[in-house]
């Protein structure tokens, strides 16, 4: 983007120049004075070498410099144009900014092109930001971008204020002070510290200030002219009117995605909708009759003591009422998690319910030689939660780790604690197949899931209680690189205020 | 005598609960409505009510509305298929004693009623010095 800058050169030309014309006249009028000594003998004076020394001196004190700023100009309008390079780039910048709509990369380019062309120490693009129409700098030129960030003016500061008063007309520090009161001088002295600005550029479209350039003054090398203030009205015009749309357009990508968002939510609830509606019907459906069959299987079977039951009928019995139970899990737990639990909470030790949950898989992944380990960091306060909910976070996490190992490999469980924030952190990691981001999208949509027979609600759950407790979970994952999924816990005083769980009352489980 | 009433409108419900419930020694009655349970309870008397949620006609949570304004000294325990908490909720404003889901376990339901009914005699001997 940056040419070399031709000035040295041209310098030297032009002082060569000059040098040659100056050279050229006094030869002019020497050889002029000469003729005409034929015909006026009493120039006979003309001949003598310390005139033509004379001469000379004289045309060059009288005539350098209105011929050195003759050919600045002839430079700068044909020979060399001054201002080619600062004009191909502001034109270049005109046709970006036609192309451009992203606001930030158009931010960019204005501060970039305009710090560059004009030796600024500083550039800086000035916008209101939505809600509140607090004016920031999106994007600088010379600036750290943590610095920057920092820098807000309020709608109603001072320069905004004249900026609005005075139209767009650019603002030159020093110039403006002077024409103000000097508390006046002060509080604006305030604005343009905060910008580190020498120099303001509002930009108006029609009557609306959309934002304003703020840039440093000029190098004391480089003053600016006529032909600078040319430019800035110029391009302030065109920047201006992008910088509206490039808004506009991120105001309504903006609103794009929130609705976007909202949208997917409204699918999510009205899919959870669906299923407690899908699940109540179920449940009423066939819970009864797996209420019967349990039942009478249950009245037979506590009768063993008056009628004799063969042992194989008594086993046959107890598998009824224990496969019942199971059949009516899945439904229980569906409508358990499309809706708030009735669970009591208590304070919990997670790295027990880590190490209970471990032991109970463990058997099982020790045979397909999966190895699972865990670390935990000491000194982890308890944690106010149901321990059943507590569970379902830790086993189905454990065991979508273990079902994603195929052949064998690692699983291994974090629990973690930053005091700071009050956070639980629990890191589950395996070394399985890993997940497409087109599966991770999916993942903790209820049904979903990539082994055959399962019913896909695990990881769903799991989302819906760690949300229930205000907490988070994402998944990092990558194909055949294994995944790992961090669950935070934050801490919340609401936990354990639910007026049912002191008086619940908690069936028994056979 | 321990008078159960048992109000499912599923009748293979109420006939192996009753099965159960007679074989210790307790006198059970059925009715497969909110409204049939409540014209039985002034001639029936019972002690204890295993009051169904999903019914036709009146649901269960109706039931035990009016059951606990005229009789409040019965215990009403409450059986379903669903345990929704708005439902609990309910069941619990209106004076449940007991919230407990389907399938049912029959040790436990019988322990439970054991215990309902001990109170209540508990209550009478008290009331009665």
């Amino acid at each position: 983007m940056k040419k070399p800058y031709i000035r040295r050169r041209k310098r030297v030309l032009k002082r060569l120049l000059v040098g040659v014309s100056l050279f050229l006249l006094g030869a002019a009028i020497f050889q002029s004075l000469y003729l005409l000594k034929g015909q006026f003998p009493i120039l006979h004076w003309v001949a003598n070498p310390l005139f033509l020394l004379c001469l000379m001196t004289l045309l060059a004190i009288v005539a350098y410099k209105p011929l050195d700023g003759l050919f600045v100009e002839i430079f700068k309008r044909f020979l060399f144009k001054k201002k080619s390079y600062a004009h191909l780039a502001l034109m270049r910048l005109a046709e970006d900014l036609r192309l451009t709509l992203d606001l930030q990369e158009l931010g960019n380019l204005i501060v970039n092109t305009f710090g560059e062309i004009l030796h600024l120490k500083t550039a800086a693009l000035v916008l209101p930001v939505s809600p509140k129409g607090k004016y920031k700098i999106i994007a600088g030129y010379g600036w750290n971008v943590s610095d920057y960030r920092k820098v807000h003016l309020s709608p109603e500061a001072p320069l905004i204020h004249l900026i609005r008063d005075s139209g767009p007309h650019v603002l030159i520090r020093n110039r403006i002070f002077r024409m103000v009161s000097w508390q006046d001088a002060n509080r604006l002295a305030h604005d343009f510290d905060a910008l580190r600005a020498g120099w303001i550029i509002p930009l108006f479209v029609q009557k609306e200030v959309v934002g304003l350039l703020a840039i440093s003054s000029p190098q004391p090398d480089r003053k600016f002219d006529q032909a600078d203030f040319q430019l800035f009205r110029e391009f302030s015009d065109s920047i201006a009117k992008s910088v509206k749309i490039a808004a506009q357009y991120s105001e309504l990508k903006q609103a794009a995605t929130e609705l976007q968002d909202s949208q997917s939510q409204l699918i999510q609830k009205t899919k959870l909708a669906a299923i407690e509606q899908l699940a109540t019907g179920i449940a009423h459906e066939i819970h009864n009759p797996l209420t019967i069959i349990s039942g009478k299987a249950q009245v037979l079977l506590l009768r063993k003591d008056r009628d004799h039951l063969e042992p194989n009928v008594e086993e046959v019995l107890k598998t009824i009422v224990r496969q019942t139970k199971r059949a009516a899990d899945i439904t229980r737990k569906l409508l358990m998690f499309t809706q708030g639990t009735v669970g009591k909470k208590e304070s919990l030790s997670l790295e027990q319910v880590l190490a209970d949950t471990i032991a109970l898989v463990s058997y099982q992944t020790s045979l397909e030689g999966i190895e699972i380990t865990r670390s935990v960091t000491p000194d982890i306060p308890p944690y106010k939660a149901n321990i059943h909910e507590m569970r379902e976070i830790f086993f189905n996490l454990i065991l979508n780790a273990v079902q994603s190992i195929q052949s064998p490999g690692k699983v291994h469980a974090e629990l973690d604690y930053d005091p700071h924030d009050q956070i639980w952190i629990i890191r589950i990691s395996d070394t399985g197949k890993g997940l497409g981001q087109e599966l991770i999208d999916k993942l903790f949509n209820p049904f979903f899931t990539t082994r055959h027979g399962a019913l896909g609600l695990g990881l769903f759950v799991t989302k819906q209680i760690v949300h229930r407790y205000g907490g988070s979970i994402r998944v990092e994952s990558r194909p055949k690189q294994g995944s790992l999924f961090i669950v935070q816990l934050p801490y919340t005083d609401k936990i354990g205020s639910d007026p049912l769980s002191e008086t619940s009352p908690a069936q028994a489980t056979s | 005598m321990k008078t159960l009433l048992v109000v499912d409108d599923e009748p293979e419900i109420c006939d192996f609960l009753k099965l159960f419930f007679e074989e210790r020694k307790y006198q059970v009655r059925t009715a497969t409505s909110g409204q049939e349970a409540l014209d039985m309870i002034p001639k029936v008397k019972p002690q204890v009510v295993l009051l169904d949620v999903h019914m036709p006609g009146m649901d269960g949570l109706t039931a035990l509305k009016r059951i606990k304004e005229t009789y409040s000294d019965i215990k009403v325990i409450m059986v379903t298929a669903l345990e929704t908490r708005e439902k609990i909720e309910e069941a619990i404003r209106y004076g449940a004693d007991n919230y407990i889901t389907k399938p049912l376990s029959l040790e436990y339901l019988e322990k439970d009623v054991r215990e309902k009914v001990a109170h209540l005699a508990g209550e009478k001997i008290s009331q009665r010095e």
